[in-house]
């Protein structure tokens, strides 16, 4: 059974991206960057109206607008609108201020109907109705579950505490916006996408505009990120197909900033009552959890899997979903996992806090998993933590420091089985590697020539790597962590059928390396195609597997007086198997811990109660964690090359909130129970805010 | 946006019949353009940019004041090794606005006219009473970036930071109105806001800050800023304060906030509490106490309260030279 090399040279090493060249001198051309021949520009008009009924749209004026090309209503009337920002119309032109103008030329009737955005006024009993006839709170069968004896359970512990630690709707935000370039004719439909899974999009073209799978062709040669919102098919991509049929041309339909934060996606909110008991000596003996949250108007997950790492004998969970005027959400980065990790981890801390007991030890004597296990002890003496530990609130002075650390595991879904790729080796040596995977922008190109250039015996740089193309073999979406676990055991493969090939063809018994050339040129004028999928390999020391493991321990110093938290380190421990390319990793861990910090210190999409608009659609308010932000990383992997490829993406986002919060909590002595931690809510649970007193009117 | 005319001045007096009628200056156009695509003003006419107007991107380093020019940039006065000695609070100032690229492109005219960052102004779907609606959103909902102060009912806060160092320094802003100079106080660039609710300064259409004139009779100031993060980010509570020291003693100290108010929030009693006192922590909490002092919060910005006052102490007691 095929097994991964013991000995590598470039596996488990560091390698520069491959297309680094590429993507810093502008060279690599993204979704946003094609500019077909006689291409147009493509706009979206939104519904300004949280929830209406829309029965006439007059496209009339619209037309007439100098250089525009075609307009189109996005759906039959009447429509009904349920959030701020659907789509109601779209228009292509030849310059973006003619489609600007154009969109305010469309004469648009609408009927203004009652709507809630916010989780609590959704909730009220007379609350309009998001869906007609179906009401806004709907308990979740899948999220409530109740094992043990809770009731009785509770009187038994030492120690119980009690919180409401809430996580708002964070969105997205992709550096490149979603959209697409798409020409449609009658030799069928083209687009170039900014997507995480090309098939996904592929069908969702062909699926909408009734086509043949094969009259699509979807073509991702780069990306500018996801995070799990560009997974499927689009209503932008649609849109732009249609226009570009009734305008006969490519029409390039990039959303804007401001769309990004309305229509495409986001990690709903939640708002969780959690009530925690451990006996004398630690152990977890009870927990309750009463969650809500909403995905906007989608049946999108809310349901957290509570009590998340830890195992507690007797549980209870009841967990229900708020439906409200707003946007539906996505998949986002590990769903649904930061929002558990972020409560649960501070639920521990607060009851390490009511014991008397270190927050660390309460972990290693609750957390039965072994990888994880090791990784506290590694994290703790990266951290400092026997000498930086101290009781809660006890930090001397104005600004205090403080520590913290959470744990995560994704199981996520390991690997797609049916990926597959093939290769085309010439005769003078030079071959090319196609999968019809993506890159997302994080290396998955070169993670491709990494596991060619090692197996075959050649340089990375030898190596030419053809993905994001549905005329390629099949590959998986990027999504769950699994391009990497699906990807390397499928390019095993190809290099194996092809020396396997090229030696029978040669007659060179090894073909690898320095035979390399010899062999090729034996093809004679007859390039080599091979094809080949994924392996699972030797069910004892596997290709690829799952799930991961990783903890991270967070230092921070808070400004009492303020209310600013300075992150100034964190240490991640992560395990991800076999490591294939180490510096993509870390870029890959990076990330994941930038983004967690926005999450636990900035990010939160804000609402108006009053007229129903998403209130911070652009990074000015929607704050992000900036350079200016980013504290010390420092990462350790735990390589264990028997577990085979696993993914890292989502692991690495998880913790990060909870060590944050935990820290924070460490340093000042009190609980800031809602994500983002701003200064305001740090200075409020300091109690320094004074109570606001007047009626709203 | 809607289409306009562009043009280039090349004196004040060509600038002011350019933008007669429905025009609008051009420098770095960072607040402008903003605007004009979010179609959050009646869109002009014409742009006039006034980049090339001669002499107002000076520096003119006098020895009882100096002239800093409208048309200089928030990153010449971060970076100008003299201003970091003599007005070391403007430097720090300067140095808290936005990015640096912004910070190349932006100047103090335009840093001073800005309009309104409240998100419901700001916002292409929102009519709020600034913009000639009947409701003020943020009262009623989403506070938390507005006012303790005001003498309307619009809450949004001037966000110059330039305007509330300049107040502490006492500066002067000279503006070109129907052809004449007119001499304004930081208090009288902004006093209109204070009372309409559509204005977000005093100047008039057509007028044009030329040049700020400083005083160097404080030879120690300083600026502070809390914001939700640690750089590239809006003032949440912005505090100035400039003084003489004389053997310990505090000579002519002026404090001024930005964020809490429409206009850079001055309380003259505190000024005048302070003059001669030796700053000690005690002192400086009794000056930011009658700083503060009415302040009504709202639903969701209290903890502007205890930010300013943490700020006014800390900022007053840096003119010490400590923290």
């Amino acid at each position: 059974m095929p097994s991964w090399p013991e000995k590598t040279k470039y596996i488990s090493k560091s390698t520069l991206r491959i297309d680094a060249p590429e993507k810093v001198t502008g060279r690599a051309h993204y979704a946003s960057d094609i500019q077909a021949a006689g291409w147009l520009y493509g706009m979206i008009l939104r519904s300004k109206w949280p929830a209406a009924t829309i029965s006439a749209i007059n496209l009339e004026k619209t037309l007439q607008v100098p250089g525009i090309k075609a307009a189109i209503t996005a759906k039959d009337l009447p429509q009904t609108v349920r959030f701020y920002g659907e789509e109601i119309a779209a228009v292509c032109g030849a310059t973006k201020q003619a489609c600007l103008d154009a969109l305010r030329a469309i004469e648009v009737t609408a009927h203004a109907l009652p709507f809630a955005v916010r989780e609590d006024d959704a909730k009220k009993d007379d609350a309009p109705q998001v869906w007609d006839g179906k009401p806004n709170v709907s308990v979740s069968a899948r999220g409530s579950r109740e094992q043990g004896a809770v009731d009785q359970a509770f009187p038994e512990c030492a120690a119980v505490i009690e919180g409401f630690y809430t996580t708002p709707v964070q969105l997205h935000n992709p550096m490149e916006t979603h959209g697409n370039t798409v020409s449609w004719t009658d030799d069928g439909l083209t687009a170039w996408a900014s997507t995480q899974a090309i098939s996904a999009s592929r069908d969702g073209f062909a699926g909408p505009l009734k086509l043949d799978h094969s009259q699509v062709r979807v073509i991702t040669n780069f990306m500018g990120g996801g995070f799990g919102s560009k997974l499927n098919g689009s209503v932008e991509g649609v849109l732009a197909a249609r226009l570009s049929r009734e305008a006969k041309a490519p029409v390039r339909l990039m959303l804007t900033r401001f769309d990004e934060a309305l229509a495409v996606g986001n990690r709903p909110s939640s708002f969780q009552k959690i009530k925690i008991g451990a006996l004398a000596d630690g152990t977890l003996h009870a927990f309750e959890l009463d969650n809500y949250g909403t995905p906007g108007i989608s049946g999108g997950d809310v349901e957290l899997p509570q009590p998340y790492i830890y195992k507690v004998p007797n549980s209870r969970v009841k967990q229900a979903h708020v439906a409200v005027n707003a946007g539906a959400s996505r998949a986002f980065r590990a769903p649904p996992h930061p929002p558990a990790s972020y409560a649960m981890e501070s639920a521990m801390d607060d009851l390490a806090a009511k014991l008397g007991m270190d927050p660390l030890e309460l972990r290693l004597k609750n957390d039965s998993n072994e990888v994880r296990q090791r990784e506290y002890k590694i994290g703790a003496e990266k951290i400092g933590w026997k000498e930086k530990y101290q009781k809660p609130g006890s930090s001397p002075g104005v600004v205090k420091t403080g520590i913290g650390c959470a744990g995560a595991a994704w199981g996520g879904g390991g690997a797609s089985k049916r990926t597959q790729g093939d290769a085309q080796i010439n005769p003078d040596g030079s071959i090319e590697v196609r999968l019809g995977v993506q890159d997302i922008g994080t290396g998955t190109k070169t993670v491709i020539a990494v596991v060619a250039a090692e197996m075959l015996g050649l340089k990375p740089e030898q190596i030419t790597v053809k993905v994001g193309d549905t005329n390629f073999p099949p590959g998986p979406g990027s999504g769950g962590s699994t391009t990497c676990a699906s990807i390397s055991p499928t390019v095993f493969d190809i290099c194996a059928n092809a020396l396997q090939q090229l030696q029978t063809q040669s007659g060179i018994a090894d073909a690898r390396g320095n035979n390399w050339f010899a062999a090729c040129k034996k093809l004679g004028v007859t390039p080599l195609v091979v094809h080949g999928q994924w392996q699972q390999g030797d069910p004892s020391r596997p290709l690829s597997s799952s799930p991961a493991y990783g903890v991270q321990f967070a230092e921070v110093a808070v400004d009492t007086e303020t209310g600013l938290v300075t992150v100034k380190k964190i240490v991640a421990v992560h395990d991800c198997g076999l490591i294939i390319d180490t510096l993509t990793l870390e870029s890959q861990i990076n990330g994941g811990i930038i983004m967690g910090m926005g999450y636990a210190l900035y990010e939160e999409r804000v609402m108006d109660d009053l007229s129903g608009v998403v209130l911070n659609p652009n990074f000015e308010t929607y704050k992000l964690s900036g350079i200016g932000d980013v504290p010390e990383i420092e990462i350790t992997l735990l390589n264990m090359p028997e577990r085979g490829v696993i993914g890292i993406g989502e692991p690495a986002t998880i913790a990060t909130a909870g060590a944050i919060a935990n820290a924070v909590f460490n340093a000042i002595g009190a609980r800031v129970y809602s994500l983002p931690i701003t200064p305001a809510r740090v200075l409020a649970a300091l109690g320094k805010v004074p109570p606001f007193t007047a009626v709203k009117p | 946006m809607k289409a306009f005319e562009y043009a280039t001045a090349l004196s004040t007096d060509s600038a002011r019949e350019l933008v007669a009628g429905n025009g609008a200056y051009l420098a770095g156009g960072n607040d402008l353009l903003g605007l004009l695509k979010e179609y959050l003003v009646p869109g002009p006419d014409i742009l006039v940019n006034i980049k090339s107007l001669p002499g107002l991107n000076r520096i003119e380093r006098g020895e009882n004041s100096w002239i800093i020019g409208a048309l200089v940039t928030v990153g010449e006065i971060e970076r100008d090794p003299e201003i970091a000695k003599v007005f070391p609070g403007l430097r720090d100032a300067a140095s808290e606005i936005a990015s640096p690229q912004i910070r190349n492109v932006a100047t103090v005219g335009g840093n001073l006219s800005q309009h309104s960052r409240c998100w419901y102004f700001r916002h292409r779907d929102t009519v709020c009473l600034k913009k000639g609606g009947d409701l003020c959103y943020a009262r009623n909902s989403e506070n938390r970036y507005h006012s303790l102060f005001t003498g309307n009912d619009c809450i949004s806060p001037v966000v110059s930071s330039l305007a509330t160092t300049f107040a502490a320094l006492d500066a002067t802003a000279i503006v070109l109105r129907d052809g004449q100079e007119a001499r304004m106080s930081m208090a009288g660039l902004y006093q209109k806001a204070w009372k309409e609710v559509a204005a977000h300064n005093s100047l008039n259409p057509g007028d044009l800050v030329l040049r700020v004139e400083i005083p160097t009779a404080r030879s120690r100031s300083a600026y502070m800023q809390a914001s939700d993060k640690h750089a590239f980010d809006w003032a949440l509570v912005s505090c100035a304060a400039a003084a003489e020291v004389v053997d310990g003693k505090l000579n002519q100290p002026r404090v001024a906030l930005g964020s809490i108010s429409p206009v850079p929030h001055q309380v003259e009693a505190a000024n005048q509490f302070l003059e001669g006192k030796t700053l000690d922590d005690a002192t400086a909490s009794q000056a930011a106490d009658m700083i503060l002092a009415g302040a009504t919060p709202l639903e969701h910005n209290g903890y502007k309260v205890p930010m300013a006052l943490a700020l006014i102490r800390r900022t007053l007691l840096k003119l010490k030279g400590e923290a």
